[in-house]
């Protein structure tokens, strides 16, 4: 912040601003003094006094020898189609998990999509451009008439809401990298009560009320919440404020044990999608045909979304663990060797 | 029971169609809207850096401290057709240092070693003092500290060196960390065609 004058040494334009007065003349003598000195005892080495060489910038063919002025900046931004081709990944990604989770009912596939996902749109697209950002960047376009966003950004805003109308939350299960990188980490998760639970889910409600609250304010005072506090995006760039990149290990840290709590407790796209997939024409199902009320399924959901042997459309993420753990469905009835073998079970 | 399962049915495909419909309309409101990608850009006219009269001891720095990537966005950028090809620039070497034996600053400005100078056109290797010499910044060492685009500006220089954003870099935050922290409000968003456009720096008095 060197907003005012500071003579740099050498400027020419330094000299103004000097108080004429005796504690200043005193102080010219002296520095000339000085400098007589200084110049006699080192006389070679003395900086030149430096005069601009030309008036104008020479062209091409005033330069010769076949100059040719080279291009300034090679650093472009980054093309549009590929811009298209992250909003079609997105949606690729998102008919994946739908088609694995709802019709292959697998568990495996589904992490290696969020694996996939995780790699592209996190680390590759260094968590940017995302849905859960987008949020407040469609609020300003929508309310303030001398803004606007790209085609891209609103198509990257609609897809997963659109997707959640109809199957439910598959954008947090496949492609969400903020998801997937908490999926991952899952270890060892603790059942949360019920209330605890509810009361905290609460908050991203806040949250949402917050950004967009933030986001109708006049330019100047506006404010991108959820960009600035987003706590994995700085593991993603690997690089950020500490803060940032703390707080981002301790959701992982506490993701081990308590089931992907940004997800649950504070992404306020989560609050969106959940208020979509409330009206899923189809979600994720626990086999109601042909259940045994054996509850494995509600005791692997880390995400307490199967309840009274129920899934919970406007809380399951898409991890599929469900189906992994029920005898009769997933990976163990595909087993070679099943941990139980029901009778009636096709193997 | 079929009934009420028809009902819910209905009323489910009512709400789904209604809050579809809110998403197209808001989309079609958006889309509408919608202009080209929009970047961040510098702008000269205001930068410390390069605006006219601003004597600026080490420069402001800020661009290099702001930004959330590691290694700042933005970086010094040499219009090339605007570069007076001096034998000494004083944005490459700093010029109150002690001449050498070649008649040339002793000692070069940039703390990272970005700049490169080299003759170009037609060269005269016996009166390298007549010569024109290209000054290239190097976009991979250059952290945009902007004491090259200080030195360069009037009067000294002609205003070639600028601080612009570097696009493969710039991750186009929201609210750019830089543009918070810019006291002269010189970081502004423009349309892309625009943005890659040359700056003109405004002339005093012209």
């Amino acid at each position: 912040m060197n907003a005012g004058p500071q003579g740099g040494a050498g400027f020419p334009a330094c000299r103004r601003n000097r108080h004429a007065g005796r504690p200043a003349a005193l102080a010219l003598l002296l520095a000339l003094f000085t400098s007589l000195v200084l110049s006699v005892s080192r006389a070679p080495a003395q900086a030149i006094p430096y005069q601009r060489q030309v008036q104008t910038a020479p062209q091409p063919d005033t330069i010769g020898g076949g100059y040719k002025t080279p291009e300034v900046q090679r650093a472009r931004p980054r093309q549009y189609w590929l811009q298209v081709l992250d909003v079609v990944l997105l949606a690729v990604a998102m008919c994946v998990t739908v088609w694995i989770v709802l019709k292959r009912r697998n568990r495996k596939w589904v992490v290696v999509t969020a694996a996939g996902s995780l790699a592209y749109f996190g680390f590759y697209r260094e968590g940017c451009i995302c849905p859960i950002g987008s949020i407040q960047n469609v609020t300003v376009a929508l309310t303030d008439p001398g803004y606007s966003i790209p085609i891209v950004v609103t198509a990257t805003f609609v897809l997963p809401l659109a997707v959640a109308l109809f199957f439910g939350r598959a954008f947090c299960g496949g492609v969400c990298p903020l998801g997937a990188i908490q999926e991952l980490v899952v270890l060892k998760p603790i059942r949360t009560p019920r209330r605890l639970d509810r009361a905290l889910g609460l908050l991203k409600y806040v949250y949402l009320g917050l950004a967009i609250l933030f986001a109708v304010k006049p330019a100047l005072a506006r404010d991108f919440l959820i960009c600035r506090f987003d706590p994995f995006v700085g593991l993603f760039r690997r690089e950020g404020a500490p803060h940032m990149l703390m707080l981002g290990g301790a959701f992982l840290v506490g993701g081990m044990f308590i089931g992907r709590p940004y997800c649950r407790y504070l992404c306020p796209y989560g609050a969106l999608l959940s208020w979509c997939s409330r009206l899923a024409y189809r979600g994720v199902t626990v086999t109601p045909d042909k259940e045994l009320d054996c509850g494995l399924c509600a005791g692997a959901c880390p995400y307490g979304a199967i309840e009274e042997m129920r899934t919970v459309r406007w809380d399951c993420l898409y991890c599929a663990r469900c189906y992994a753990f029920c005898p009769r469905d997933g990976q163990l009835a595909r087993a070679k060797a099943p941990l139980v073998r029901l009778p009636g079970a096709t193997s | 029971m079929s009934a009420d399962m028809t009902r819910r049915g209905l009323l489910g495909n009512a709400a789904r169609g209604a809050v579809l419909l809110t998403l197209g309309g808001g989309t079609g409101f958006l889309v509408r809207k919608a202009h080209g990608q929009v970047v961040w850009q510098v702008d000269v006219t205001r930068c410390l850096n390069s605006r006219l009269g601003e004597v600026t001891g080490d420069g402001c720095r800020l661009c290099t401290s702001e930004c959330v990537v590691g290694l700042s966005a933005v970086r010094a950028v040499n219009e090339y057709s605007k570069c007076g090809r001096c034998s000494i620039c004083p944005a490459y070497f700093d010029i109150t240092s002690a001449v050498d034996e070649h008649g040339l600053p002793s000692e070069k400005l940039c703390p990272r070693d970005a700049v490169t100078r080299t003759p170009i056109g037609k060269v005269d290797p016996e009166d390298p003092a007549n010569n024109y010499y290209e000054y290239a910044i190097d976009e991979e060492k250059c952290d945009g500290c902007g004491r090259c685009a200080m030195r360069c500006k009037e009067p000294l220089g002609l205003g070639a060196i600028t601080l612009r954003v570097r696009y493969d870099r710039c991750l186009n935050c929201n609210k750019c960390a830089i543009s918070r922290a810019c006291p002269q409000n010189a970081f502004i968003q423009l349309p892309i065609e625009q943005a890659l456009q040359a700056q003109e720096v405004k002339r005093s008095g012209s």
